[in-house]
């Protein structure tokens, strides 16, 4: 035959030949169908033999040339199982450090992952265990008036009895009623014990949640007035808890209650986890009191099986127009329905009934007045499973990293493997052995750490969790997650080992291992989270410092606060004056009503001749005695403090300057003004009314997540808090006296006090918990980050070693290799600073924008952590170096 | 033993080429004898079935350039392939001479 050779077929039908065909028929059939097309070649020039070759490949694509799988791979496989496992060990063992490296990073990011799964499982655990929680609503108010909105988790009384009655997609309504702490006696006992959860339900509590009473009878306990139930704890700390039932406890010095059963503990992880005590509704006068405007009774209901939520709110939506308005009509002249709603449309007021599902008030109810226990947030939920995802990441790119760096060693036993036989399925399959061995060591090792650290994690993280060891579906998932991150990490090093080319490894000629790019990302990636976290964690406890330290407009520090005073009865006034005859005391102040957490209540105000319903000013109302500002060092702006020689100062009123600014006034402009509350009554000519006297500067009475509210302070008895000035000196010898002194006038009650500040940080305790986790993590991902750039500069000085012989022989100092070694990974740390900063100034931006009073985030903030970070891996990185650069060349050098 | 029309005729070329029977040879000289272009799929894939059935050995051949390198693979006729097309020659023969007009005749009978 007479045809040219080296006519080359079109390439890509030829390579699609290829891929299809069994190699049994390849080389026959692709010889024939190159044979015709250079025939064709010669004949009919080069389109028509493309044209036909193409059609010749598509024709040749029948069953008997395509590729079959051969039996004999899978069996060999089986059998080489046992000796995958042999060899990963022996390998594992052979490089102590290098295991060691990948195991310590790997067992911390998964105790970090294990411990953030424990926690994200808790929080979103909360009231679950309650029977059909997942019918159980509670019933929320959204009230705006006077320009400001309040979001009140406890809803008016008269909405339960109203929901039973008219709502028929509702099979129960259970009513509580807030009361916070209580003292509490036997009654042949002289000794108070204070209880701080203290709340009033109604009898259908049993039903509603599913309760059961260890003793007493669910059909008769909390119906009665006067009786109350009580926990485990509870019965235990006041009786012994065999004999609870029918005693009697004195509360709050005044009334008689009886025990008519005793129940479990809450669970930790539901809404009542702090309540102990459960007085029964029956006992307070306005139980049944047609008011709609005091929200002091949380409200749950249960839907029936059939009923679809949006119904119940449908109802919802209809209970100011139909129950609100008409009851406010009774005694507010000339009130119509069209009239309020054209007000509300002026005004911008409003007042929404809104539901929230049991399960979801733990994470999604936020801080509504009325919560029954402080709430998570789920954005922390999020914040937190995103670093516990990066932690897991980041220990897997080291794997990735390390595995792969290291694989030059491994190259000539692949290369082995191969001559000999072993396929890349095979070597795939070795390969993903050591990793899951690694896996599985690293896994025993993670779970034996966050075991042991649970306590310190429980602490910090306020929860009481322990690890389900004996929780079948807690080992399903630890094996899930085991499975997937030695697939996930040793995929990687797995087929890049195993496409080593036998030819090239055991000529030597592939000296580098390869893959350096892809290592660079991760080593980016590494870094570049660890900065971010960094970020995160300064600007967080920059903010919580600049909250602790800035001027808040009153004094905080050296305040002694003394709840329960009304313990003391009548002997409270003298009680005051006792205390401050004493030495170390400055100044000492009653009203229940303080700065950092108390009690709160509002007020609402009408200027005097101006009675429209738009004109309503709702104020928070304390009441407090004269010394209340000097007490706590509160500044006048205009006008004066209460006076104890003016006798009309008790229906005299002193407003914060926001209060002012929400009337529309200057300070000085507010003097003399005539506001009254007293727009109830029907004989308009006796109305009440009270005058500014002064106006406070403002001061934050609320966390600086918040603007500072609008606030009337008059003078007021049956305070319940002795707030008391101390001289700078030895604090726990006033105390004492102090306490001599309440012992006096008030035996056998208990003397609770605390100071100011610890109570304001408290309301930080959110903010402070989200710093020390941020720390702790922030710290885990650095070191994972620095294990693995340490074995990289270890295994990148090892390579070079002949390199830095030869150096140090030329006349390199020691100085000059090290950086030389040093430079190539600090600039991939560079390139994760540049990267993270940006991102993590935008995300804490975002994070800071929940303050009203808030920093801003300094560049210094930014540079520190790019400092911070760059010194921890130039001493990581340096340390190979120098090490290496110290090795003396003989030494390197003898072998060649 | 059965095979198709057109694997007899493959059978008959492989037998007729002798000692030069591979892929491009077979499908030339069916082109020339049936006046049709044989797929060269078809034809692999009869020559496989062939194989298989055991009409047909193949043997590897020289490597030439105009096949980029690529070995030849020969086929010979087995014993058994001979047979099967005396076998249906005969056939053949038989149905003719029941059809008036038409006389072949087979020197080998």
């Amino acid at each position: 035959m007479d045809c040219k050779p080296n006519f080359r077929p079109p390439g890509l039908a030829d390579r699609f030949l290829t891929w299809f065909c069994d190699e049994r028929v390849l080389e026959t059939l692709q010889g024939d169908l190159h044979e015709l097309y250079g025939q064709r070649r010669n004949k009919s020039g080069k389109l028509i033999a493309d044209f036909n070759f193409l059609l010749d490949v598509i024709d040749v694509c029948r069953p008997f040339a395509l590729k079959r799988k051969s039996r004999s791979i899978y069996l060999n496989n089986n059998i080489m199982l046992k000796n995958y496992v042999k060899i990963a060990w022996r390998n594992l063992k052979s490089q102590p450090f290098f295991t060691l490296l990948n195991t310590a990073g790997l067992a911390i990011g998964m105790t970090g992952g294990l411990l953030i799964a424990m926690f994200i499982y808790d929080e979103l655990s909360f009231d679950k265990m309650f029977a059909d929680s997942n019918r159980i609503y509670r019933v929320n108010i959204d009230m705006r008036t006077g320009g400001e909105t309040n979001y009140y988790a406890s809803v008016s009384g008269p909405l339960a009895a109203t929901i039973k009655q008219d709502c028929p997609h509702v099979e129960m309504v259970t009513r509580f009623r807030t009361m916070r702490s209580a003292l509490l006696r036997k009654s042949e006992n002289d000794d108070n014990v204070k209880e701080t959860h203290v709340a009033a339900v109604d009898s259908t509590f049993f039903d509603m949640f599913g309760i059961e009473l260890l003793a007493g009878d669910t059909r008769t306990a909390l119906k009665a007035p006067n009786t109350l139930i009580l926990t485990k704890t509870a019965a235990e700390k006041h009786f012994d808890m065999s004999d609870a039932l029918g005693q009697r406890l004195l509360l709050n010095n005044t009334e008689t209650f009886k025990v008519t059963g005793v129940i479990d503990d809450f669970p930790k992880n539901s809404f009542l986890r702090d309540h102990h005590v459960f007085v029964s509704l029956e006992s307070f006068d306005d139980a049944y009191s047609k008011a709609w405007n005091n929200f002091r009774f949380p409200t749950f209901v249960k839907l029936n099986p059939l009923a679809d939520i949006d119904d119940f709110q449908g109802f919802l939506n209809t209970v100011k127009e139909s129950y609100v308005i008409p009851w406010a009509m009774t005694f507010v002249p000339g009130l119509t329905l069209e009239r309020s709603r054209a007000d509300d449309k002026k005004t911008g007021n409003f007042m929404k009934f809104g539901h929230i599902a049991l399960q979801d008030i733990h994470l999604h109810s936020g801080d509504r007045q009325g919560e029954f226990s402080p709430n998570g947030d789920v954005k922390n939920i999020y914040i937190l499973a995103l670093i516990g995802c990066f932690l897991i990441l980041l220990a897997c790119v080291n794997f990735m990293n390390l595995s792969t760096a290291y694989a030059l060693r491994r190259a000539r036993e692949v290369g082995i493997r191969k001559t000999l036989g072993a396929n890349k399925y095979g070597l795939i399959r070795q390969f993903l052995t050591e990793s899951g061995l690694i896996s599985v060591v690293s896994l025993a090792m993670a779970i034996l750490m966050a075991y042991s650290v649970m306590p310190f994690f429980n602490e910090l993280s306020g929860k009481a969790m322990v690890i389900p060891l004996s929780d079948p579906a807690f080992w399903l998932v630890i094996v899930a997650a085991t499975v997937l991150l030695s697939l996930f990490s040793g995929s990687y090093p797995a087929f890049f080992m195993s496409k080593f080319i036998p030819v090239k490894v055991l000529k030597g000629s592939q000296s580098s291992a390869g893959g350096a790019n892809i290592r660079s990302v991760l080593v980016v990636f590494q870094f570049a989270v660890s900065v971010f976290l960094m970020v995160g964690t300064l600007v967080i406890f920059q903010q919580l410092r600049y909250i602790q330290t800035k001027d808040l407009g009153f004094q905080k520090d050296q305040v002694l606060v003394v709840d329960d005073v009304s313990a003391a009865g009548n002997q409270m006034a003298s009680f005051k004056q006792q205390v401050l005859q004493l030495g170390g005391v400055e100044r000492a102040s009653l009203s229940s009503y303080l700065p950092t957490p108390s009690t709160r209540s509002g007020i609402t105000y009408f200027v005097q001749g101006s009675f429209d319903a738009a004109n309503a000013a709702i104020f928070g109302h304390w009441k407090i005695d004269h010394d209340y500002l000097s007490t706590l060092d509160l500044e006048i702006v205009a006008g004066r403090d209460f006076d104890e020689r003016i006798y009309t100062d008790s229906s005299g009123l002193i407003l914060n300057e926001s209060a002012v600014n929400m009337l529309g006034l200057q300070p000085e402009a507010a003097i003399g003004l005539k506001l009254t509350s007293d727009f109830h009554r029907q004989d308009k000519e006796n109305m009440k009314f009270m005058t500014v006297i002064g106006v406070v500067k403002n001061f934050h009475f609320e966390s600086l997540r918040n603007n500072i509210g609008t606030l009337s302070l008059a003078l007021g008895s049956g305070a319940n808090r002795m707030i008391v000035k101390l001289n700078p000196g030895d604090f726990s010898n006033v105390i004492r006296q102090i306490e001599k002194k309440w012992k006096a006038v008030a035996p056998h009650q208990p003397f609770n006090y605390y100071f100011m500040d610890a109570s304001f940080n408290s309301t930080y305790e959110a903010e402070q918990k989200l710093g020390r986790i941020f720390v702790i993590f922030t710290i885990l991902s650095l070191f994972i980050a620095c294990l693995g750039l340490f074995g990289l500069t270890a295994f990148n000085a090892g390579k070079r070693i002949k390199e830095i012989g030869i150096r140090k022989v030329m006349g390199a100092t020691a100085g000059q290799i090290t950086v030389r070694l040093s430079i190539e990974f600090l600039k991939l740390v560079g390139i994760a600073v540049f990267i993270s900063l940006p991102l993590g100034w935008y995300v804490m931006n975002k994070w800071l924008e929940d303050f009203s009073y808030r920093i801003e985030i300094s560049w210094w903030v930014l540079a520190s952590a790019a400092v911070l970070a760059i010194v921890i891996s130039i001493i990581t990185v340096s340390y190979q170096g120098i090490k290496a650069a110290m090795t003396s060349p003989v030494k390197s050098l003898r072998s060649e | 033993m059965k095979i198709g029309a057109f694997e007899e005729l493959v059978l008959l070329a492989v037998g007729a080429l002798t000692d030069n029977a591979y892929g491009v040879s077979i499908k030339e000289l069916l082109r020339e004898k049936t006046g049709k272009n044989p797929s060269i799929g078809a034809l692999h894939s009869a020559l496989y079935r062939l194989e298989e059935k055991g009409c047909l050995i193949s043997s590897e051949g020289g490597a030439t350039a105009e096949r980029g390198g690529r070995r030849k693979k020969y086929y010979t006729l087995t014993t058994r392939g001979r047979n099967v097309l005396i076998e249906t020659s005969k056939l053949r023969l038989e149905f003719s001479k029941n059809i008036q007009g038409l006389n072949l005749r087979w020197d080998g009978l």
